[in-house]
């Protein structure tokens, strides 16, 4: 296991290839979620904690059954399985312990499944850390870390947003872009501004 | 009475097409907007496939919900919503190969379309098997519209085509907007639009 | 007693008097880095500026007269975008370039937030980046200084960037401005002596610009080609857009934090993330996008250093 490779894994899921200001994954919660900067950190926290079980549950799986068994062709199905279970129990523990968050993120929590973040990272762990369908030394650490940092570059990108959407409320913005379409194109500059990262090489 | 139920199921088709259009209005499903409304071929072949999921999926989750134990719905949301994705991905793989090479990875994943699964859990889990049709049929079309305004204006813009045939010579189109970051800027300008639109009535 | 001290929080209400006179002063300031860029560069470049200029101005104008509110071009804000996205373009762009960045600038980068003192990113580096992504061809042709026959060379960063020998340019030669590049950024002379003025007149303050090429040359001299303290940081400091970006674009009161920490936090970032693109990533230059990161994180930076208003509570 190598400190540059863990290094490296920080660096690029966190900055250089950030989850959605560069990949553009995970943009439903982004653009939802990002008013105010508590939602915005608790769904990073969300995030944080069903992005790293999963990379944890898909690696055992794609490891001990779908490579054994030749079956990786049901590796979509099985990963968004894994994840829709995680999400239900997050749900569960959520309304159970904290109801007033559960009542903030409305339709957001059941939607952290269909967040092509977490399913992304998923097949990207398989993708990088498996070659010819054989785990790559260390394959799981990586995994796991990736899932951290990609996690964390979520949050990185939604307090950002968050805070500028936060002082915009103090600005007088024109009727016709409030909300959503100042919001899209806000993301679009940001977007524009990670593109200074293209092309990175160590 | 009847009437005023044809009335009500009416409204359900109507508000997935503007009011509550799940692209511009709830901001669902942006994933793979961005990605494959490059090109109108793409666009329209996305959004029917799309809207055969939700329509089947709504269907199923109406007619069987009081048989799914709340705890678990979104698993078996899952299950149900990739049975018609692998459905559909298989006519496609049979039918039109073509768009299925043109869409990708994107086909498989409208099981994690943010519409399909939205609409599902908050709908469908609650409404007689009408209505669901109704919405799914109005969300989907919606989808559809929505994904093929985005892709014409992408298309133009971006790559100077449209449907595949270049417009003039000596256009220089702005590959910034064939990239996810004119996408945002796409949709952001087209909701300002909208809204422009709807302040005037 | 009488309450002499006034503590408040951002935002402020602009006074547009003061906000005229100083725009117009770092206008003024600009204005030699130009009269160098068109010596070095010929007359497009002055095309070039006079066309992102009329732009700017007509497309606030306009805008504003759209939507009913009181036309403000004279207080020489939309000038200065106009002059600095002028300023970051090649001097062999085709003229229609300087017109849709300039648009782009000011309806996309400033009208959109609402105007004055309210967008998040500065204009002329949205303009610029979204030119750059559009027609990149376009945006990294540039010509040689002196050299008025349209012959394209590569410019002392890109030569870097592709691990070519640099020929024979000094640090004379980039201090004068004598190598390719864009319209506003290669006298260095010319621009010090416009950041001097502004500097002199207390319109920018020293800390960020200070940090920010302090960062850069330390951080550039760190991480040298050949192992550690090889690196050659005045090369980096005199070259590209640094300059012109640390005194003119960062120093910018709208979209930079406003206390003296978060901006010195707001260079460093800016600093460290030029550094961190021109050595490893794929543009030569960095500093456009360094300053449009620091941008979106403003806000951000400012919540964490806010001064607390007294009583109140701690996040």
């Amino acid at each position: 296991m190598d400190l540059g490779q863990f290094l490296s894994i920080f660096i690029s899921s966190v900055f250089i290839y950030n989850v959605i200001l560069s990949r553009f994954l995970g943009l439903c919660s982004f653009i939802a979620v990002s008013k105010e900067t508590k939602p915005a950190l608790s769904m990073g926290l969300a995030v944080l904690f069903v992005i790293s079980m999963s990379s944890i549950i898909t690696w055992l799986i794609y490891t001990y059954l779908l490579i054994p068994f030749n079956i990786t062709y049901l590796r979509t199905i099985s990963f968004i399985l894994v994840i829709a279970a995680f999400v239900q129990l997050l749900e569960i523990l959520i309304r159970k312990f904290t109801p007033g968050l559960y009542k903030v993120f409305g339709i957001y929590l059941p939607l952290i499944t269909c967040n092509c973040a977490v399913f992304g990272v998923a097949v990207l762990n398989s993708d990088m850390f498996f070659v010819n369908n054989k785990a790559v030394p260390g394959s799981f650490m990586y995994s796991l870390f990736q899932g951290i940092c990609v996690s964390i570059g979520y949050t990185l990108a939604m307090l950002l947003m968050s805070g500028i959407r936060e002082r915009l409320e103090l600005c007088s913005i024109p009727k016709s872009v409030k909300e959503f379409p100042l919001a899209f194109i806000i993301a679009s500059l940001m977007g524009l501004a990670f593109m200074g990262f293209n092309g990175f090489k160590f | 009475m009847a009437e005023k139920q044809q009335n009500r199921c009416f409204q359900e088709f109507i508000k997935g097409l503007i009011r509550e259009n799940p692209t511009f209005v709830l901001a669902l499903g942006l994933c793979p907007t961005l990605a494959v409304s490059t090109s109108v071929s793409n666009a329209i072949g996305m959004g029917l496939a799309s809207t055969f999921v939700l329509i089947g999926s709504n269907l199923i989750v109406s007619l069987i919900k009081k048989q799914i134990p709340e705890e678990i719905r979104i698993p078996c949301y899952i299950v149900i919503i990739a049975t018609f994705v692998t459905v559909v991905e298989l006519i496609m793989k049979a039918y039109s190969p073509a768009l299925n090479r043109a869409l990708g990875i994107y086909v498989p994943l409208i099981v994690v379309n943010c519409i399909v699964l939205g609409r599902a859990e908050a709908f469908a889990s609650k409404r007689t098997f009408v209505h669901s049709f109704m919405d799914a049929l109005g969300m989907g079309i919606g989808f559809t519209l929505a994904l093929m305004l985005i892709s014409i204006i992408r298309e133009f813009f971006g790559f100077g085509k449209i449907i595949n045939y270049p417009v003039f010579y000596n256009f220089h189109p702005a590959l910034v907007i064939g990239m996810p970051a004119g996408a945002l800027l796409v949709i952001g300008l087209l909701l300002g639009f909208f809204n422009i639109i709807k302040q005037k009535k | 007693m009488q309450n002499r001290l006034k503590v408040s929080v951002s935002p402020h209400i602009h006074k547009p008097v003061s906000i005229s006179k100083i725009m117009w002063s770092v206008n003024l300031s600009l204005i030699p880095a130009g009269i160098a860029g068109a010596i070095i560069f010929g007359f497009s470049a002055l095309w070039i500026t006079v066309i992102s200029l009329i732009t700017a101005v007509t497309t606030e104008a306009v805008i504003q007269k759209l939507t009913n509110k009181k036309i403000s071009v004279k207080d020489g804000s939309a000038f200065l975008t106009g002059l600095l996205l002028a300023y970051n373009l090649s001097p062999s762009v085709p003229l229609w370039i300087p017109v849709v960045g300039s648009f782009f600038s000011i309806a996309i980068g400033k009208m959109i937030f609402g105007g004055l003192g309210q967008n998040i990113f500065n204009p002329a580096l949205a303009g610029r980046a979204f030119l750059m992504a559009s027609w990149p061809s376009y945006m990294t042709s540039f010509t040689g200084p002196l050299k008025f026959d349209a012959v394209t060379s590569a410019t002392p960063l890109a030569l870097l960037k592709e691990g070519k020998p640099l020929g024979d340019v000094s640090y004379m030669d980039l201090f004068l401005g004598l190598r390719g590049g864009c319209i506003g950024e290669v006298c260095i002379i010319a621009l010090l002596i416009g950041a001097a003025y502004l500097l002199f007149r207390g319109y920018i303050n020293w800390q960020i610009p200070f940090t920010f090429i302090l960062t850069v040359g330390l951080f550039t001299w760190i991480c040298g080609p050949r192992g550690f303290l090889t690196g050659d940081g005045i090369f980096h400091v005199l070259s590209g857009g640094l300059i012109l970006g640390a005194f003119f674009m960062a120093t910018d009161y709208v979209t930079s934090p406003l206390t003296i920490n978060g901006q010195i936090i707001f260079a460093f970032g800016c600093g460290l993330l030029t550094a961190i693109i021109r050595l490893w990533g794929g543009y030569p230059e960095g500093v456009s996008y360094a300053i449009l990161i620091m941008n979106a994180a403003t806000p951000i930076i400012d919540r964490f250093t806010k001064t607390r208003v007294y009583g109140t509570v701690r996040y």
